[in-house]
């Protein structure tokens, strides 16, 4: 009888094999070597021999988190064009979602080998794998040429992939968070134009509470959401010399502009202006109650409407009633009202990338590649010339917004290490729980600090 | 063949006498542990001991470790008040699992029993949610959640009644903990229906009908004879629920990661944000440690209080 | 049936059936979400799917870049060979710990034990990098050996209790009549612990189709991606898709639910078995 099972046994087994022999399978994964062989090969491959069989294959391997259809596919477009340019060359793209990028990366940085280009956000994070020596300098081909590559790129986005004036990453897209605000929602409640001082927007606050419209969606359940408020309220209070103060170690997190952020935070969260449930509710709750009409505003960064849209009962949003302000001036404040809270995407050159990565990461961030982002809607360009082509007039008045601002500040998470960003996001979730006073806030972070920013 | 030597391997072979010189048992055993022990050693006790040594370290995942700071993690995991709370948490769910999942899934197989027409079916549909994987169960769970009436079936129920309030379940830091139970009890119950099940049948007929002719009604019955035959099923099933509840993550974290504000955080989300989320691995580490040392403890506990063996089932 | 027996019964199926649907619920939420589109689920979750919208199940059955089909087959291939792995490798070492005497007999045992206690998630990395010695990553072998290896504790437990339950009576008997200790395990233990080995295929079945981290961790091409990693494909950096998630879960769900049904009975039924009760 057992004989019985354990031949059926083999059999499925055999059966399995069968099967999974027809599916092309890729075993081992011999194409390192291959790309730290890189040095040799550039002198071969510029050979404009079009019948030499390429002999040394280059592969580049490429991890992003673009999963979205259209997004997807204009990676693969761009990947698949290289490569029938460059015969030698071939990508090998591993779509990723979020988390599950994160866990990967760990794995893979923990053995020291990264992938040649992967996704990132800059600032903490990316410092933390440069100082670790998993990244490769790549300011001497951004250089090269009396800068032929840096020029094109936005300074300020630029700078947020650079550590220690050496730069590790190349932005593709970068943006800010602003308020995305229902305009008839805002009618309904008599306000007339949006607010541009703190004052202000608590008094629309209260309005919509009169009229009955919940003031404000926010998914405090995933702790950035409201960390960005808290963020610009320091922005706004403090400016660019107190947040690089605490950050140099000349200052210290617990400095009036950060508590002075909490007490701010708290007149808001006491006007109650969150929907029910807002302490468990996630990103998607939010856009979801934005994209049905069912909030008036949330503070969010650039891809918000399209978030809204796919959310949204009928897949279009609140269309044409969707409207954009900056976050207002605080009254009070030493920050300039027009400094900008934000971030946005790009990619980081891990330590074994060969030249063939480094000139398909430029031709990745030609103007020509940014427009076909901007086309589908998921970038704001950070290459000159990639804004032709912008026709969506909130996407425009944001990138101008941005490219006015005289300090850019990247979101706390990201610029700071990732140890901090967390104690970050856990201690402003506490100020909107009530379990925390803006001092003890301020205080955790600072514990934070001295431990992560020696 | 062998009929002479063969009576010395009978002896030898009777568990807990002598030990085996047939250079054929020893061969026997050698190779039959040899790939259990290989597998073992490389992918479980090896990181363990890995986890080990980076637990004393101040370490970010990646590079060489090179910050020692000896015990220092493990004083720092005591004095966290988070770490408390989900050490609190983690013997809540436990209790509560004891205390409500253990005799829910007890009952529904008493309920479902041995002769109940269409019981195939029941027992179906309890397993199914085990079945299906934890990411699945935790995104349903996290709809059915939603404190907003018209998105949440849960919350659209409770207000058809009077006087009720739609209750914010994961956001709400009073009941968040006992939302996720509830959602853990989902995925498991049929799991440990299925042990009960098992038990049961294994117990003959005849006795409980032994019963039944001294007088017994069906609560005696169940009390004082069903109940003290099923011990090894009882003990088999909290073993592996207290194990369970301790090491519980994906659920909890795709939930709730945790919060709010740490109000349903366990050993496992802990450990994982300290670990991949914060990027301090030495630190996740002496977490892990941590855990592991307090299922050892319970796993000795557990041994001592349960000297004799499970004759009347394997599982 | 007597009046007290009908209530009795009545009572017994009204509990049992308010738990159906208590459990129904989430997966009945999850059907309707492979049914609507992403929107109306967000917006009314529970409201039935009308008109139902089939296009996600047939464009994740249909389309090729959802490589549905694929990951079919290589999750079942890992499944399979996990299955097949546990079951030989853990009878094996169960039948030596039930059945056979030596001096650090009890040591090793708890020995495997400790696998129960630790947890998989920082165990995960330096899982990696003994993969990464023996040049198994992003292959379908390093995501076998490391699913079975998992699996060992809890199945040579679950086993080693079965095969101390058979009667030494029976082993004496085999030996007189001249078996060796493997001619009694291959011909006599196995065939009569086949209830036991089929719950431990069942069990291990599962945990090997749901299992995300390790192929997450183990596989980079998508060539070689297993179903729970097929989900990524509709989760972004800001939302996800969760009406083609749920379709992409309900169809992936579907061949262990299905396994489950016809392996069910046999589970089950067999442990009633009187084998045991010699």
């Amino acid at each position: 009888m057992s004989r019985k099972i354990y031949m059926i046994l083999s059999v499925l087994l055999i059966a399995a094999f069968a099967i999974s022999a027809c599916a092309p399978q890729a075993t081992a994964a011999p194409d390192r070597p291959a790309a730290t062989d890189a040095p040799a090969q550039p002198a071969a491959t510029d050979a404009p021999v079009a019948t030499e069989a390429p002999t040394e294959k280059v592969t580049i391997t490429w991890w992003h988190i673009s999963t979205a259809d259209e997004h997807k596919a204009v990676w693969q477009k761009m990947a698949d064009d290289y490569m029938a340019a460059h015969p030698n060359v071939n990508i090998e793209i591993t779509v990723l979602e979020n988390e599950a990028f994160k866990t990967k990366l760990t794995t893979v940085m923990q053995s020291g080998e990264p992938p040649d280009i992967f996704q990132s956000w800059g600032g903490g994070v990316m410092n933390e794998y440069a100082n670790a020596g998993l990244l490769k300098d790549i300011t001497a081909d951004l250089d090269a040429d009396g800068g032929a590559w840096r020029n094109t790129f936005a300074p300020g986005a630029l700078g947020v992939y650079a550590y220690k004036g050496e730069n590790y990453g190349v932005p593709w897209d970068m943006g800010m968070i602003g308020f995305w605000y229902n305009k008839e929602l805002f009618a309904k409640a008599g306000i007339a134009a949006p607010p541009t001082t703190w004052t202000e927007l608590l008094e629309d606050v209260k309005a919509l509470k009169a009229a009955g419209i919940t003031p404000i969606a926010l998914g405090e359940g995933d702790k950035w959401p409201g960390m960005h408020m808290w963020a610009y309220l320091v922005t706004r209070l403090g400016g660019k010399a107190n947040f690089e103060g605490a950050l140099l170690r000349t200052g210290s997190f617990t400095d009036a502009p950060f508590v002075e952020a909490g007490n701010k935070l708290q007149e808001l969260i006491a006007l109650e202006p969150f929907q029910d449930g807002f302490l468990g509710a996630t990103y998607g709750d939010e856009a979801t109650a934005m994209g049905n009409g069912k909030a008036a505003m949330e503070l969010m960064g650039q891809w918000a409407p399209a978030v809204e849209k796919d959310n949204s009962e009928d897949k279009k949003g609140i269309g044409d009633n969707l409207g954009w302000f900056p976050f207002p001036m605080v009254e009070g404040g030493a920050g300039d009202p027009g400094d900008a809270v934000g971030g946005g995407n790009g990619f980081a050159i891990g330590k074994n990338a060969s030249p063939e990565a480094i000139d398909f990461v430029k031709y990745l961030t030609t103007a020509g590649a940014q427009q076909a982002l901007v086309k589908i809607n998921v970038a704001i360009p950070v290459v000159k010339g990639g804004e032709v082509g912008m026709s969506d007039p909130l996407m425009i008045t944001l990138q101008q917004s941005l490219a006015q601002a005289k300090y850019f500040q990247l979101y706390y998470d990201q610029a700071l290490p990732p140890a901090m960003g967390s104690v970050i996001n856990d201690s402003v979730q506490g100020i909107f729980a009530g379990t925390l006073t803006p001092e003890q806030a301020a205080q955790a972070i600072e514990d934070a600090a001295k431990q992560e920013l020696k | 063949m062998q009929s002479l030597p063969a009576i010395p391997n009978i002896l030898k072979l009777k568990k807990g006498t002598g030990s085996p010189r047939n250079f054929r048992d020893n061969l026997i055993i050698f190779l039959f542990l040899l790939p259990a022990i290989i597998l073992f050693l490389l992918f479980v006790v090896y990181p363990i001991f890995q986890s080990i040594y980076y637990s004393l370290f101040n370490w970010k995942g990646f590079g060489p470790a090179v910050d020692f700071v000896g015990l220092e993690n493990f004083k720092n995991i005591i004095k966290d008040k988070v770490f408390l709370i989900a050490l609190r948490n983690g013997f809540l769910i436990i209790a509560l699992s004891l205390f409500v999942q253990l005799p829910l899934s007890l009952m529904l197989a008493v309920l479902v029993g041995r002769d109940l027409p269409g019981r195939v079916f029941f027992r179906m549909i309890f397993f199914m949610p085990y079945v299906l994987s934890e990411v699945i169960a935790a995104l349903m769970w996290l709809f059915i959640l939603n404190p907003d009436p018209e998105r949440g079936f849960i919350n659209a129920i409770l207000i058809l009644l009077p006087g009720v309030k739609a209750q914010a379940w994961l956001g709400n830091t009073d009941i968040v903990l006992i939302s996720v139970f509830a959602a853990l009890t989902w995925k498991y119950f049929g799991y440990h229906m299925l042990l009960f099940l098992t038990g049961l049948q294994n117990i003959p007929q005849e006795v409980e009908e032994a019963g039944r002719i001294d007088g017994a009604n069906t609560f005696q019955n169940f009390f004082y004879i069903t109940l003290p035959l099923l011990a090894s099923t009882i003990r088999t099933s909290v073993y592996i629920s207290v194990l369970g509840s301790l090491q519980q993550f994906i659920l909890v974290w795709i939930m709730t990661k945790g919060g709010p504000v740490n109000a349903s955080e366990t050993m496992a989300t802990y450990m994982y944000r300290f670990g991949f989320v914060r990027f301090q691995l030495g630190y996740g580490s002496a977490v892990a440690i941590y855990m592991f040392l307090i299922c050892l403890v319970f796993s000795l506990f557990y041994q001592r209080l349960t000297r004799q063996p499970d004759y009347l089932t394997g599982i | 049936m007597t009046k007290s027996k009908f209530a009795a019964r009545f009572f017994q199926y009204l509990i049992l059936s308010i738990i159906v649907v208590i459990v129904f619920i989430p997966i009945v939420m999850l059907i309707f979400g492979a049914l609507k589109t992403r929107g109306e689920l967000l917006s009314h979750p529970y409201a039935l799917p009308i008109p139902p919208r089939w296009e996600n199940i047939i464009s994740i059955l249909g389309k090729p870049s959802y490589s549905f089909w694929p990951m079919l087959r290589n999750s079942l291939f890992v499944m399979l060979s996990v299955t097949f792995g546990v079951i030989v490798i853990c009878s094996l070492a169960a039948f030596v710990f039930a059945r056979m005497e030596f001096r650090s007999k009890g040591w090793a045992f708890n020995l495997f034990t400790l696998g129960l206690m630790f947890p998989i998630n920082i165990a995960i990395l330096p899982v990696y990098f003994v993969l990464r010695q023996m040049d198994l990553i992003d292959n379908l072998w390093g995501v076998i050996i490391v699913q079975t290896a998992f699996q060992l504790s809890g199945n040579i437990m679950i086993l080693r209790g079965f095969f101390t339950a058979i009667p030494a009576e029976l082993q004496d008997a085999a030996y007189i009549d001249g078996c060796t200790a493997f001619d009694f395990f291959w011909r006599i233990l196995l065939p009569l612990a086949r209830p036991a080995l089929a719950a431990v295929a069942a069990l291990t079945m599962i945990m090997s189709w749901n299992d995300l981290l390790v192929p997450l961790v183990v596989l980079n091409s998508d060539k070689l991606w297993t179903l729970p990693l097929g989900t990524m494909q509709f989760q972004g950096q800001y939302g996800q898709d969760l009406s083609l998630v749920s379709a992409f879960v309900a169809i992936s769900a579907l061949p262990t639910i299905l396994f489950y049904l016809i392996a069910e009975r046999q589970i089950v039924s067999g442990l009633t078995a009187g084998a045991v009760k010699g």
